[in-house]
């Protein structure tokens, strides 16, 4: 089991620890200081270097990102705070907000400071009231500290941090929908060419970073890219925060190195499954990620790379356990009808064809099931996000990733379970 | 210039242009529903996938932009892009999206209007699954109306949201969008502010199903029953490109026609429905006469020989009317008849309306005033006056077919005349003043040439027979040059028009065509 010591999460179960006071009693603003005497490419550099990938699902390097903003233009530069955390089994965007509210500030402060932004977005999802108001207190603290606003620390560099909420759609943590939000259109996701980092928010270059992802932030120019590669894979190196949930006797947020093993994640982090049940299967990042049975979880590294190599990804790393008494075909319905029910209905495969599935599956849970079903089923989701081979590349059909985000986890249920499926099928069993 | 090739056809193609734009210039069918070249593109409808060779997904084809890449990077050697549009991947993929699109779809081609220029119909035949794999319940939702004249059947919808950046983008209006989410999404409208405005009804040519309907329009009639006629609208002085789709001696309905030089793609409220004006109106049929203040029938050898003599016997005291709703060929030949006084009835004019896009209404309601005063250069600016001043004693008028009451000087003026002659197709107040009435021909009957208020000379071309004796005005004016210099035939006359006014030589149907000529670009030429 690794023994990490908590990095992001260092203080969260010390009083008070939200506040500004604490934060710079522990060291923080310490990497902002620092930062504000560098050049801005040198920070994009070092976060290059950290190899820092996104945790809001993607999974793509942060300093990549930055380095795409154009340096030759006029336009003014804007960075977004992704704080619409909405991926079922997900929770570790909420936490840090509560508990460690400047180590984020400073992160977006120094991602702005970076890519030349004097204007920063925190898109937060509507739910989040609390930590809205959270929000409001850290950035009226950090006003008052000049840690915000005009010559930031004494120095040239000014910056304004405006908190925006979201109306509680799905769609909206995806870059391009939150961009539209913002803009106070439909969040329907851009087409793309062209990216954020050329097109963003109002047409102007855009970065937009995940909450932990900023996090990370602070601490890579605090102790270096080096260290930072030194924690877990190299591909895919630093801390983690995992969300575990569903039937394990104690779910919660775990710090931990990229790379731990999920079955120590689950069997003593989360301190195993309740009443001795067995495992039957689990997500491994969030509910868009294919399900792994629980031989394959109990053979699996928690990194980018060996997820991948397994067929499913590691997403927001909200791992999600289903024991024994999990009926599949009830799960898969449950995953379905969250992806129909937040389908933004702009591309047709995704608008139609989630709600097909549903249809099906509402039909097996029923006891009305059909021989071809599970063809169907199979067929639908390839013809909505494409198999699951990323060897091959992903053949997605949709505008953005959510088509796959369906696909991916329905057909895994199918494929892993279908034994499950065709008992259903053929017993005519009335699941509901 | 980036070199492509598109499935086995080679091209040397401009920077910048999209894969579908350039298939469509060069008739490669890429089936596609949300793309529409005057609106953003969106890529949503996902019908217009292609193979790109290099790109592991398929990509929309309307958002492909071409572009060269370096050398190292050419496909085979020479190509900056290599795109398949028919192989299997691709076909299988467009039989997928169909499949989807028609999930919900109520395949109610025989009751609907769509159905015979249906791209969802085109491209299923062509495209699509012969059965449907799909068991469940359909959704099902009532029609409802979005504007006065536009309906939508919501069932036929396919969200490809055309019309919603049509009301955004073209008319700058915004009053539909797209309600609810996901599976649940429909056009809709806010209650207080309908679907009303004066560009309204392109948004029922632009839907590619049968989803936007004009009220107009519908359960009249088969497209295929139609008779289509490429024609030019006559009610304002942009002179939008239209087609107009008859059935015998009724229009049906007028829809645009794309002419960039002119009018785009789209066309007004106004010129669309416009033609049911013409329906009940109180037509002239054959020449009339009046005696003891009622009209008589006579025949057109009478009447033509009654004003020869009277024209003979008044010499230069006859003035004449010129009118910017009749063609160049018309004004033409009224200029060349009456030597004397000529001038014209002002038409009201109202204000001209722009729209964010460029499309406007001109207002000038008339369609061919610059090519009146283009033709009859000699036209004067205070009528009335002049006519008490050159004490004239005959009046010859080129009726405009607007049926307004005579205002006091018209009717002392006309009452002094000692004769008053109405070439009109309706009898209108200046036609019930008339000795003698020669029926011309009404709107959608007449052939000729007309010039915009830009100077772009367009075809006019009949769509509808000829009601009763009447006849092609210009003709009627030729019928009265008692000279050796008659024309026989339109062309003949365009000829001479042409040497007279130099910007108009050399103007020919053949040489209009569809899309006309500018005069500035002839005059470069």
């Amino acid at each position: 089991m690794s023994i990490l010591k908590p990095i992001l999460t260092e203080h969260i179960k010390d009083e008070n620890c939200h506040t500004l006071s604490f934060y710079q009693n522990v060291g923080g603003y310490t990497a902002l200081k620092q930062v504000l005497k560098m050049n801005p490419d040198d920070v994009i550099g070092e976060v290059k270097l950290s190899n820092l990938r996104g945790r809001g699902g993607a999974g793509f390097s942060a300093g990549v990102k930055w380095s795409f903003i154009p340096k030759d233009t006029t336009k003014p530069k804007y960075l977004i705070n992704n704080a619409d955390e909405s991926e079922p089994g997900t929770f570790k965007d909420r936490l840090l907000i509560n508990k460690a509210p400047h180590q984020m500030l400073e992160g977006m402060i120094i991602a702005s400071y970076a890519i030349n932004c004097n204007t920063a977005f925190i898109y937060i999802r509507g739910e989040f009231y609390k930590e809205y108001q959270q929000l409001k207190n850290t950035i009226t603290e950090a006003y008052e500290a000049n840690l915000l606003g005009k010559r930031i620390l004494g120095s040239d560099y000014n910056l304004d941090v405006v908190i925006h909420r979201g109306a509680g759609a799905y769609i909206c943590g995806e870059e391009t929908g939150l961009i539209e939000s913002l803009e106070g259109k439909r969040g329907w996701p851009r087409l793309k060419p062209p990216f954020p980092a050329i097109e963003g928010y109002l047409s102007c270059p855009t970065i937009v970073n995940n909450v932990e992802t900023l996090s990370c932030i602070p601490h890579i120019i605090n102790r270096g890219a080096e260290w930072f590669k030194s924690i877990g894979p190299e591909q895919g190196p630093g801390p983690r925060l995992f969300c575990v949930s569903g039937r394990v006797n104690n779910p919660g947020v775990f710090e931990e190195e990229m790379g731990i093993s999920l079955e120590d994640l689950i069997f003593k982090r989360a301190e195993g499954i309740p009443d001795g049940k067995k495992l039957k299967a689990v997500f491994p990042g969030g509910s868009s990620s294919a399900i792994l049975t629980a031989d394959e979880a109990m053979d699996v590294k928690m990194d980018f790379e060996d997820l991948v190599a397994k067929k499913s990804m590691l997403g927001s790393a909200g791992v999600i356990v289903m024991d024994e008494t999990v009926d599949m075909i009830q799960a898969c319905l449950n995953i379905a009808r969250f992806y129909a029910h937040e389908s933004c209905g702009q591309c047709t495969p995704c608008r139609e064809g989630t709600v097909w599935l549903v249809k099906i599956l509402q039909r097996l849970v029923a006891g009305e099931g059909k021989d071809t079903d599970i063809d169907m089923l199979l067929e639908i989701t390839e013809n909505i996000g494409g198999l699951i081979d990323f060897s091959k590349g992903s053949f997605a059909k949709t505008i953005c990733p959510f088509g796959e985000a369906v696909a991916w986890p329905v057909r895994s249920f199918v494929e892993k379970f279908e034994t499950e499926f065709r008992s259903c099928i053929q017993e005519k069993l009335v699941l509901a | 210039m980036p070199f492509i090739k598109i499935d086995k056809t080679e091209f040397e193609v401009a920077k910048d242009k999209t894969v579908l734009e350039i298939a469509l210039e060069n008739n490669i069918e890429i089936p596609h529903y949300c793309y529409h070249p005057a609106l953003e593109i969106v890529g949503s409808c996902r019908m217009c996938l292609v193979e790109v060779e290099g790109m592991p997904k398929l990509q929309v084809s309307c958002n492909t932009f071409i572009g060269e890449v370096p050398p190292d990077r050419k496909v085979d050697g020479k190509y900056d892009m290599v795109v398949h549009t028919q192989n299997e991947l691709v076909t299988k993929e467009r039989k997928n999206i169909l499949e989807f699109l028609l999930l919900n779809h109520p395949l109610d081609c025989p009751v609907c209007d769509q159905a015979g220029e249906c791209d969802l119909q085109d491209y299923s035949f062509k495209y699509g699954n012969a059965h449907s794999r799909f068991d469940e319940a359909k959704r099902v939702r009532p029609n409802e109306y979005l504007g006065s004249k536009i309906v939508i059947n919501h069932n036929r919808c396919i969200l490809c949201s055309r019309c919603t950046r049509f009301t955004r983008e073209v008319s700058g209006t915004s009053e539909l969008f797209v309600e609810q989410r996901g599976y649940n999404s429909k056009i809709a409208i806010m209650e207080d502010n309908p679907l009303d405005n004066l560009l309204a009804g392109n948004v029922t040519d632009i839907c590619p199903v049968g989803a936007l309907l004009s009220t107009d329009y519908i359960h009249k009639d088969r497209i295929w029953n139609l008779k289509r006629q490429p024609s030019i609208c006559q009610d304002c002085s942009v002179g939008c490109n239209i087609d107009v789709f008859s059935q015998k001696d009724k229009i049906i309905r007028l829809t645009p026609r794309e002419n960039h030089k002119v009018n785009g793609y789209f066309m007004c409220d106004i010129g669309r429905y416009d033609f049911h004006k013409y329906e009940n109106i109180e037509r002239i049929t054959s020449p009339l006469h009046k005696s003891n203040g009622a009209f008589s029938k006579i025949s057109w050898d009478r009447a033509i020989n009654k004003i020869v003599d009277k024209l003979k016997a008044n010499g230069s005291r006859t003035a004449a009317i010129a009118s910017s709703f009749h063609t160049n060929e018309t004004n033409y030949m009224l200029g060349r008849l009456f030597q004397g006084l000529i001038g014209t009835i002002p038409v009201m004019e109202n204000n001209e309306i722009t729209y964010p896009s460029g499309f406007r209404i001109s207002g000038d309601r008339s369609p061919n005033k610059r090519g009146m005063n283009d033709l009859c250069p000699q036209i004067v600016k205070d009528l009335p006056s002049e006519i008490k001043k050159q004490n004239i004693r005959g009046i010859y008028i080129l009726d405009n077919g607007i049926d307004a009451e005579l205002d006091d000087t018209w009717k002392k003026i006309l009452d002094k005349m000692d004769f008053v002659i109405v070439q009109s197709y309706v009898m209108t107040s200046f036609a019930k003043s008339a000795d003698i009435i020669l029926p011309g021909l009404a709107p959608f009957e007449s052939e000729g040439t007309i010039t915009n208020d830009r100077g772009h000379v367009q075809w006019l071309r009949p769509s509808l027979p000829v009601k009763g004796e009447g006849r092609p005005d210009w003709e009627i004016l030729n019928l009265l040059d008692d000279t050796d210099n008659h024309f026989n035939d339109i062309s003949d006359l365009m000829k001479d028009m042409g040497k007279q006014f130099p910007p108009y030589s050399d103007i020919s149907f053949f040489k209009l065509g569809d899309r006309g000529i500018s005069l500035s670009e002839e005059a470069e030429a």
